[in-house]
């Protein structure tokens, strides 16, 4: 392993470490666009300049390995002249239209030229005119103008995705990002070309002008589109959750993550969710108090299962923590005898189909989770046998899925849900779907991911740990406070989470109208 | 005339059939090849290296120790040629290639002899037309006569060669922008290292010679490394050809030895200038090499030492002589239009630097330029030298930063009279 001194500090280096991933690991700061961790090395952006004694010229961090008893620094009046001079030539023909753009709070120019710039800008010449608003897919818009031809995008899209869409048109000052032969930027992976984008030059269809990234708060979670458990960070404010974006971890999904668990936000605001419990059946639904509505809906649970274990059915799906499930199965299976468990899984067939990046066909965060706790309960009976026993069914309890889009056929498994004597669907959100239920129910509101903490197990086994971020149905239940109910205690009511205090009159929104 | 031409390379140029492959077969044609082929190809490098030739393109790296980076194994390596002839003010590749291909055919068989390179392509501007059509006519008689192909001359070294129309881009004369090029992508220049003899075209082991530096290997197989040491200095060995344009009476191309003094070649050579004009200025190696004043175009030697030592370049050898009509202002106006143009765009400086300078130069050339400006030329200039992938944006800024030191009094006029200090340029 060589060593070598960076500004002053004596550093040991894994064989083969670019002087930039020395810093990195130290914490040094250097000025850089270009480089990024997950991608091959441009070394075009020319900010990362260091100055190695015995070598006259500057040399770029990202493209210099480390060699044993290299003496660098970027603290030089030489390389912070450089860097000064750097940023400027990214600024001279950038749009100062920060005002206006939605990576403003987040931008790297921005920061970089706070901590690295002129602060006397000379460019007194036309400013390069670009392409502004261009549609390159159905996720994503470029801003040429403001775009610092870093080629980040450009190289995630040949050496992540490997859809290659994307490439760098004419030359000089004219060079414009594009799509190859005007074929739009879609595929799973296209919003990371966002994240990556160190200016405003490529922005999210779905997140641009909607939020003033300053206004969000942020929490780190794991998103709960598949098996996969990408780690994530969740940003949100009292209205509700705006995005989601990849966090790194090397051992699950390193730096980036699919369009489709980008999408999770979605479902989690107020408009896609059940927000009061709901009692009825098809045609007619009426909303309960939460917690008298739940304690009687357990009351009746308790009864069935004293009078006859078996003539309840729990139809579970792997949308709900380890936490969960295991103060759920000591409940049922411990306390009230139940046999019948059922496993409700999207489209099973394709469980185990993936696209070699990160997106696998089992669209549930925990189905490993579920699994090993339902197997010291007795494990799971096949749908065949709900199938045959429905008429004796007393109760029918259903775990229902935290993202129901993922589930082609909820409206089959509601017919067939129906025809027992009762339903207590627990769901995060409301659905026509669920509406149809033909026999007595309850719908009880759920807690979606950003809401709880727990933990989930991945595809691979792995144990994946989250905090909860926010509140936004305040009526919405863990699957372990219903169980509490169930079991006839109270919540303790004082002490849950509440929603962000939702008093402020936000502007925007008046004018947009509610999420 | 007074002087002679040292004609080593030219010496058959006046002759239409030395074109042909029967008449350069008459004039000792591929009698080099066959020469070399009876060597170890190890003491061909030897040879060159001993000789001292240096790369002709621009930079002057002496070849044979760029030979000698080459790995030392078996391994699939790939000579090329760069005739992608582009520093404005040059026009020697092509009479080269357009007189004599087969000179350059059996120099660069010699030298794929002496690398073991199996496959070569001579990268050729895409504007020589005539350039593409002789020299691949060129090839196919060399493969019909045996010199190309399997088993050369009974020797056991096959070799193929091919030619690559280039697209007429300035920066794919930078090697690793050729190598871009001819690999198929945009011709951009590729981070070093890796190096092009380490990893090169196709990600092998890759020589890039231009065209005089090959054609001339093969004279110094005839001659021998000490012959070819007779020409020029201690440290440029041999000849070169100077590709003389502007303000001279007989402007061409002249093969002289290295050493020269630019004094003769103006004057002796070139017929000097036209009647009644004063020396004002002369670029002595392609528009990217720092300019000369007439005094400092007086005492230089043309040779990489002499011309280093005055704070210019040697380069490719395109010497633009420039007299008392021409303005200044207008000279960097235009050439910085060209580097602005040219710039591939990767690298941040000289992508958005070319523009903005060009783009002040033009300003005053409009009569709206201020003395800041001039000042801001020369700074922005500064901060481009040296710190991209490759050498254009630096190519941009020694001309921008040599005219405004020099000639600053002709910009200062400019930006206070808002014309040029020079009578006779009028400008809209």
């Amino acid at each position: 392993m060589p060593k070598c001194t960076i500004n002053g500090k004596e550093v040991e280096v894994p064989q083969g470490a670019s002087i930039i991933e020395a810093f990195k690991a130290m914490g040094e700061d250097i000025c850089h666009y270009c480089w990024h961790p997950g991608l091959s090395v441009a070394g075009v952006c020319r900010l990362c300049m260091v100055q190695i004694e015995g070598i006259p010229k500057l040399q770029i961090a990202c493209n210099t390995e480390v060699k044993d008893g290299m003496v660098i620094t970027n603290q030089s009046e030489q390389v912070k002249d450089t860097v000064k001079w750097g940023l400027d030539f990214h600024l001279i023909n950038h749009p100062l239209d920060c005002p206006i753009c939605d990576q403003a709070g987040e931008c790297g120019l921005q920061d970089q030229y706070m901590q690295y710039g002129k602060y006397d800008p000379e460019m007194a010449e036309k400013k390069v005119k670009k392409h502004k608003v261009v549609d390159l897919g159905p996720t994503i818009v470029l801003d040429s103008e403001r775009c610092i031809l870093c080629s980040r995008c450009v190289r995630f899209t040949e050496e992540v995705s490997q859809t290659n869409e994307l490439g760098i048109f004419n030359r000089g000052d004219r060079s414009e990002i594009g799509t190859v032969d005007g074929k739009p930027l879609d595929n799973n992976y296209s919003l990371n070309t966002v994240d990556i984008c160190p200016v405003g030059a490529l922005t999210s269809k779905d997140f641009r002008f909607r939020q003033r990234v300053w206004y969000l708060k942020d929490s780190d979670s794991i998103c709960p589109g598949c098996s996969t458990g990408c780690n994530v960070k969740v940003y949100f404010n009292e209205e509700g959750l705006w995005r989601v974006k990849p966090r790194y971890n090397a051992e699950v999904n390193g730096h980036w993550m699919c369009d489709v668990g980008r999408d999770t936000y979605k479902y989690v605001n107020k408009r896609a969710r059940l927000l009061k419990v709901r009692a009825g059946q098809a045609e007619y639904w009426e909303d309960k108090e939460v917690f008298s509505a739940v304690m009687e809906a357990g009351r009746d649970l308790r009864e069935s299962a004293e009078k006859n274990p078996n003539s309840v059915a729990v139809v579970m799906t792997g949308q709900y923590t380890n936490e969960e499930f295991k103060e759920f199965f000591d409940f049922a299976a411990g306390e009230l005898k139940l046999t019948r468990f059922y496993h409700w899984m999207n489209d099973p067939a394709h469980a185990e189909d993936f696209d070699g990046l990160l997106y696998r066909g089992d669209k549930n965060p925990n189905t490993n989770g579920l699994k090993a706790e339902a197997k010291t309960h007795g494990g799971f009976k096949s749908f065949e046998d709900l199938q045959a026993n429905l008429g004796g069914l007393e109760t029918i309890l259903v775990l229902g899925p935290e993202n129901q889009s993922q589930f082609d056929d909820i409206k089959e498994k509601v017919e067939m849900f129906g025809k027992a004597k009762k339903v207590i669907w627990l769901t995060a959100c409301g659905s026509e779907e669920i509406n149809a239920l033909r026999a007595p129910s309850v719908q009880i509101p759920m807690k979606t991911y950003i809401e709880k903490a727990g933990s989930f197990t991945n595809y691979k086994g792995l144990v994946q740990e989250f905090k909860r971020g926010t509140t936004i149905v305040e009526d919405a239940l863990t699957l372990s406070e219903v169980v509490t109910l169930f079991r006839g205690h109270e919540l303790d009511y004082k002490n849950r989470p509440q929603p962000l205090g939702g008093t402020k009159k936000n502007h925007f929104t008046e004018i947009r109208g509610q999420l | 005339m007074a002087v002679q031409e040292t004609k080593l390379l030219t010496e058959h140029y006046d002759k239409n059939e030395f074109q042909g492959l029967q008449g350069y077969l008459k004039f000792g044609g591929y009698e080099d090849l066959k020469k070399a082929l009876k060597m170890q190809p190890q003491a061909v490098i030897d040879e060159v290296k001993a000789s001292g030739l240096r790369g002709r393109g621009g930079a002057g790296f002496p070849t044979g120790v760029k030979w000698g980076f080459l790995p030392k194994n078996n391994e699939d390596r790939y000579l090329l040629c760069n005739a992608d002839e582009g520093e404005p003010g040059t026009f020697k590749d092509r009479m080269m290639m357009e007189r004599a291909p087969h000179q350059l055919i059996e120099g660069m068989i010699i030298s794929a002899f002496a690398v073991n390179s199996k496959k070569s392509y001579i990268y050729i501007r895409g504007e020589y037309d005539d350039s593409i059509a002789i020299v691949a006519k060129a090839i196919k008689e060399a493969y019909e006569a045996g010199f190309l192909g399997k088993n050369i001359l009974g020797s056991g070294f096959d070799h193929d060669m091919d030619v690559y129309k280039g697209a007429g881009a300035y920066i794919c004369g930078e090697e690793t922008g050729m190598i871009s090029s001819l690999e198929g992508f945009k011709g951009q220049p590729k981070l070093k290292p890796p190096f092009p003899a380490i990893q090169g075209y196709l990600k092998k082991p890759t020589i890039v010679n231009n065209v005089e530096t090959l054609a001339a290997v093969k004279y110094i197989i005839r001659d021998g490394a000490q012959a070819y040491r007779k020409y020029g200095t201690e440290k440029s060995p041999g000849t070169k050809l100077f590709s003389v344009s502007g303000n001279v009476m007989r402007p061409g191309n002249y093969e002289v030895p290295l050493g020269t003094s630019l004094k003769d070649l103006i004057y002796e050579y070139c017929g000097g200038l036209r009647p009644g004009r004063k020396l004002k200025a002369v670029i002595p190696g392609g528009s990217s090499a720092p300019v000369l004043t007439a005094e400092e175009a007086m005492k230089v030697n043309m040779d990489y030492e002499s011309l280093a030592q005055a704070g210019s370049m040697l380069g490719s050898g395109a010497v633009i002589v420039i007299d008392d009509s021409n303005c200044m202002v207008d000279l960097l106006d235009v050439t910085l239009h060209f580097y602005h143009h040219e710039s591939c765009g990767q690298c941040t400086p000289c992508r958005e630097g070319t523009g903005w300078i060009s783009k002040i130069t033009h300003s005053i050339k409009n009569g709206e330029g201020t003395v800041k400006d001039i000042d801001l030329i020369k700074a922005v200039s500064e901060h481009m030298m040296g710190k991209t992938i490759c050498a254009l944006s630096d190519a941009a800024a020694m001309p921008a930063i040599s005219f405004v030191t020099k000639f600053r009094d002709e910009f200062e006029y400019f930006v206070k009279e808002g014309r040029s200090k020079v009578k006779e340029v009028a400008h809209a």
